[in-house]
C-alpha cells in the first residue's frame, strides 16, 4: 500500500512567537522550527500501517527550502522518500490544490495529514484536498485505547485497513464515532491517535541516503495567489496580577462576591 | 514555664517574630520537621519564620541565651536528614526571606535572600540571558540557602561544577546573633582565609545563611539531547572520554542509567521506550553547540558514535518537547523507584578513572552476599557520581531489610575507601551518613571539623547532631 504523508515546517510551539511591529506577520528570524506535531502523528500512523501491510511511505512538504530538515526527520523515523515543493508561505487552498497534483501523479491509496498545523491552526488542507479529489475523508482520527494502553505500546495502528476499506475512529462531543471509508481516502490525525517515535541514530544515518525530490512550485501550473489575506495579529490580553488573601474566610468571600463561582 | 505551659523564651521569640512568625500547630511541626529522607520522626518544638536578617540575628541571640537548639531549614528536599528536627529543636525556616534583588548584568551577579526558590532565581535571571547554573530535579522546591549549605550538585556539574563555584558573597548569622558579611561582591579578594567557603557545604552546623551574592553564567544555548544505548558502565565511561575530547561542542550533561531503572520509569509512567531495542544500559547526553550555532559538530559526533560502534543505538530529540521527554526518563527515576518499593539509597563517588573497576567489584560483592537484592544504578557518571539504590525484596520485612542493608553499606563503603572515593557525593552527611563519615574522612580531618565547630558554636546548639555527634559545650 502506498501512503502519502504531509509534513509542515512550523515554529516550535514551545517558544513564544513575536509579532512584527506592523502587526501583519509573525517574526520568524531566530525562531526554532519543528515538524508540525500533528504531522508527526500522521508519519507514525503511516509507518505502523506500512509495517502491517507493506508498501511505501512518501513524505511531502510544501514550504521553505529549509523544510528539507523536517522531511529528513520523517525519513529518519522510517519513511521511504520525500517530495519537497519549495514555496513561500501559502494558504490552505493553494496547498490542497498542489497536493491534488501530487496525488494524481503518485496515486496513493491513502493520504494521512495532521488535522491542522500548530502555526496557523487553519484545519482546512485535508478537507479541501478530499473535496478537490472527490475522495472520502475521515478527520480527527483517534484511538479507542488510551495512549498508555498495551495496544499503543505494541505500536498497533489506530486506523484499520481491510478489504479495500479504512476504519477510522474519531473523537466527537460526548463520545466516539466510527467511520468506514472506501480507499483511496484522506485521513487527518488528532492528538490521541499515537505517540510518534523518536528519530534513531541508525535511522538518521539511513535517512541521509534516502531521496528527496525537490520541485519548484511554479512547475505545477497551479494558481497559488492567496485567497485569504492576514489583516492583523494581536497578542492575547495580558493576565491581571493575582491578589493575596489573608485567610480562608477572605478567599471564600472573594470567590462568592467577586469571582462569583460559588 | 509561662501560664499556658510554653517556656518563656518561646514568648520572647513570638515577640521578635510577630504572631504569624511562630508556628506550633501539629501539622506545621510535622511538615517542617522532616526532609525527603522520611526516616526520622519529626519532633520540633516550634517553627520560626523570620522575615529579615535582623530578626534571625535577634532570634539566634535569644536561642543562644536560653540554650535552645536550632535547625536551619530551607526547601527540605535534602536526602540525608540535614534539615530534620527530631529532638525538640526550634526550626528556623528561611522561606519568608525570598527577595530577589536586581540582576547586575555587567558583573553577572545577583543578590538574593536565602529562602529564594532555586527555580525562581533561574526565572529571574533568564530575562538577562543569564542563569545560576545549579540545577536538579527538585529545583522547584529547593532554596538557595539550602543549595549553598549543602554545596548542591545536580545534572550540570560536568559543565559548571558545584554550587561552591557559583557563590561570590555570603551573609551568615552565627549562633550568638553576630552577622557576618563574607566577601561582598568581590570576584577577587586575596586577604586571608576564605571564610565564605567554610560555610558552603557546612550543612547548617556553623551558621545560618541569610543572603548570598550569586555568580551567573550565560544561559546555555539551544542544546542537543540524545539517549544512547551502551552495553555497560565501562562502555559509558569510554563514551564519556570520547565526548570530553571531541571538538566543536560543550558537554552539558552526561547521565548514566541501567535498563532496570528505565524499566521502572516506563512501567510506572505507562510509557514506551524511545529506543526500538532495549539495552543493558543507557547514557543521556546534552550537547551545547558553540556560540553562533556552530556547524553541526554535535550531530556529526553523535552519528559517528553509531558508525564506530561506541553505541549500539540511540535517539535524538528534535524539539524542546522531545528533549524534555528524554530528560524525564532520567529525572523521574528516583520518584518512580520510591513508588515501586522501599529503597535503601547511597550516593557515592569515586575518581572517574576508577569508576568502572569499582562498580564491577561492587556488583560482584553484592551478587555474592545479597543475590536476592535488586540494585538500581544511575547517576552523573561524568563526575564519578553513582546513585546506588537497593530495593527491598518482597519476601523480607522492612526491619530485616534495613538491618541487612547495614551489611551492604559496610561492603560498599570499604570498596569506596579502597578506590579513593566518597560515601556521599552530593547528598551530604546529615544524620543518615554520620556513622560512616570515617570511611571518607581521616581522624585528623574529623578533629579539625570539631575544632571549627567549637570555635563558631561552642555550645553545639546549631543543627546539633548533624555531620558528627553533638559536642556538649561548656555553658557559660
Amino acid at each position: 500500500m502506498k501512503i502519502l504523508v504531509t509534513v509542515k515546517r512550523v515554529t516550535d510551539y514551545e517558544r513564544k512567537v513575536k509579532i512584527s511591529p506592523d502587526g501583519l506577520s509573525l517574526v520568524t528570524e531566530g525562531m526554532n522550527f519543528v515538524p508540525n506535531p500533528f504531522d508527526e502523528i500522521a508519519v507514525e500512523e503511516a509507518l505502523r500501517l506500512q509495517k502491517a501491510h507493506g508498501g511505501e511511505v512518501v513524505v511531502i512538504s510544501i514550504g521553505h527550502k529549509d523544510a528539507s530538515k523536517e522531511i529528513r526527520q520523517a525519513l529518519a523515523m522510517g519513511a521511504d522518500r520525500g517530495i519537497h515543493v519549495i514555496a513561500e508561505e501559502l494558504d490552505p487552498d493553494a496547498v490542497a490544490r498542489l497536493l491534488m497534483k501530487i496525488v494524481e501523479e503518485e496515486k496513493p491509496e491513502l493520504v494521512i495529514m495532521g488535522k491542522q498545523a500548530t502555526d496557523d491552526d487553519a484545519n482546512q488542507a485535508g478537507q479541501l484536498l478530499a473535496g478537490y479529489l472527490g475522495w472520502p475523508q475521515a478527520t480527527f482520527a483517534s484511538k479507542v485505547e488510551g495512549l498508555d494502553s498495551e495496544a499503543e505500546k505494541a505500536q498497533t495502528p489506530g486506523v484499520v485497513i481491510a478489504g479495500g476499506e479504512a476504519t477510522v475512529i474519531r473523537e466527537i462531543d460526548g463520545g466516539l464515532e466510527t467511520l468506514k471509508l472506501k480507499l483511496p481516502a484522506i485521513v487527518t490525525t488528532d492528538l490521541r491517535l499515537n505517540h510518534p517515535r523518536f528519530a534513531s541514530l541508525p535511522g538518521i544515518m539511513k535517512a541521509k541516503k534516502k531521496p528527496i525530490k525537490e520541485v519548484p512550485v511554479a512547475s505545477f501550473g497551479v494558481d497559488i495567489t492567496p485567497k485569504v489575506r492576514n489583516v492583523k495579529y494581536a497578542e492575547p490580553p495580558a493576565r491581571k496580577a493575582g491578589v493575596k488573601v489573608a485567610d480562608v474566610a477572605e478567599l471564600v468571600n472573594k470567590l462568592k462576591t467577586e469571582a462569583k463561582v460559588i | 514555664m509561662t501560664a499556658n505551659g510554653s517556656p518563656p523564651w518561646l514568648e520572647l521569640a513570638r515577640a521578635i517574630l510577630g504572631e504569624d512568625g511562630l508556628l506550633t500547630d501539629p501539622a506545621s511541626l510535622e511538615s517542617y520537621g522532616r526532609d525527603w529522607t522520611k526516616v526520622y520522626a519529626p519532633a520540633p518544638c516550634a517553627i520560626a519564620l523570620p522575615r529579615t536578617t535582623a530578626q534571625v540575628s535577634t532570634l539566634l541571640r535569644l536561642a543562644h541565651t536560653h540554650h535552645v537548639p536550632v535547625v536551619p531549614s530551607g526547601g527540605r528536599t535534602g536526602l540525608a536528614g540535614g534539615a530534620v528536627a527530631a529532638q525538640g529543636e526550634l526550626v528556623l525556616s528561611l522561606e519568608r526571606m525570598r527577595t530577589l534583588h536586581p540582576v547586575d548584568p555587567i558583573a553577572r551577579t545577583v543578590r538574593v535572600e536565602a529562602g529564594a526558590i532555586t527555580q525562581a532565581v533561574h526565572q529571574h535571571t533568564a530575562a538577562h540571558g543569564l542563569t545560576w547554573p545549579i540545577d536538579f530535579a527538585s529545583s522547584g522546591s529547593s532554596q538557595v540557602g539550602g543549595n549553598i549549605a549543602t554545596n548542591a550538585g545536580g545534572v550540570r556539574v560536568v559543565r559548571y561544577g558545584l554550587t561552591r563555584q557559583w557563590v561570590i558573597g555570603l551573609q551568615v548569622v552565627l549562633m550568638g546573633g553576630e552577622v557576618l558579611e563574607l566577601n561582598g561582591a568581590l570576584e577577587k579578594n586575596n586577604t586571608g582565609m576564605d571564610l565564605r567557603q567554610l560555610f558552603i557545604g557546612s550543612e547548617g552546623i556553623l551558621g545560618v545563611i541569610t543572603e548570598a551574592t550569586l555568580k551567573l553564567a550565560p544561559l546555555p544555548r539551544e542544546s542537543r539531547v540524545a539517549l544512547l544505548a551502551v552495553p555497560d558502565l565501562r562502555a559509558a565511561l569510554t563514551l564519556f572520554g570520547a565526548a570530553r575530547s571531541a571538538q566543536g561542542f560543550e558537554l552539558l550533561a552526561f547521565e548514566y542509567l541501567t535498563d532496570l531503572c528505565l524499566d521502572v520509569v516506563l512501567g510506572e509512567l505507562g510509557l514506551t521506550s524511545p529506543l526500538a531495542q532495549r539495552s543493558p544500559a543507557y547514557v543521556l547526553v546534552e550537547l551545547e553547540p558553540p556560540e553562533g550555532g556552530g556547524d553541526g559538530a554535535e550531530d556529526r559526533w553523535l552519528e559517528g558514535l553509531f558508525a564506530t560502534g561506541l553505541v549500539s543505538d540511540g535517539v535524538l530529540a528534535e524539539s524542546l518537547a522531545q528533549s524534555r521527554q528524554l530528560w524525564s526518563l532520567r529525572e523521574r527515576i528516583s520518584e518512580t523507584l520510591s513508588k515501586r518499593g522501599i529503597l535503601h539509597k547511597n550516593d557515592i563517588s569515586v575518581p572517574v578513572a576508577a569508576l568502572g573497576d569499582f562498580t564491577a567489584a561492587m556488583m560482584e560483592a553484592f551478587q555474592g552476599a545479597y543475590p536476592d537484592f535488586e540494585i538500581f544504578l544511575f547517576g552523573h557518571v561524568g563526575d564519578g557520581n553513582l546513585h546506588v539504590n537497593v530495593m527491598k525484596p518482597a519476601h523480607l520485612e522492612k526491619a530485616e531489610f534495613f538491618a541487612r542493608c547495614k551489611g551492604t553499606d559496610a561492603l560498599l563503603f570499604k570498596l569506596i575507601r579502597a578506590h579513593g572515593g566518597s560515601i556521599s557525593a552530593e547528598h551530604g552527611i546529615g544524620l543518615l551518613k554520620k556513622p560512616f563519615l570515617h570511611y571518607s574522612r581521616t581522624p585528623a580531618e574529623l578533629r579539625i571539623f570539631r575544632g571549627i565547630k567549637q570555635a563558631l558554636d561552642p555550645e553545639g546548639l546549631l543543627n546539633p547532631g548533624k555531620v558528627f555527634d553533638r559536642i556538649e559545650g561548656v555553658v557559660s
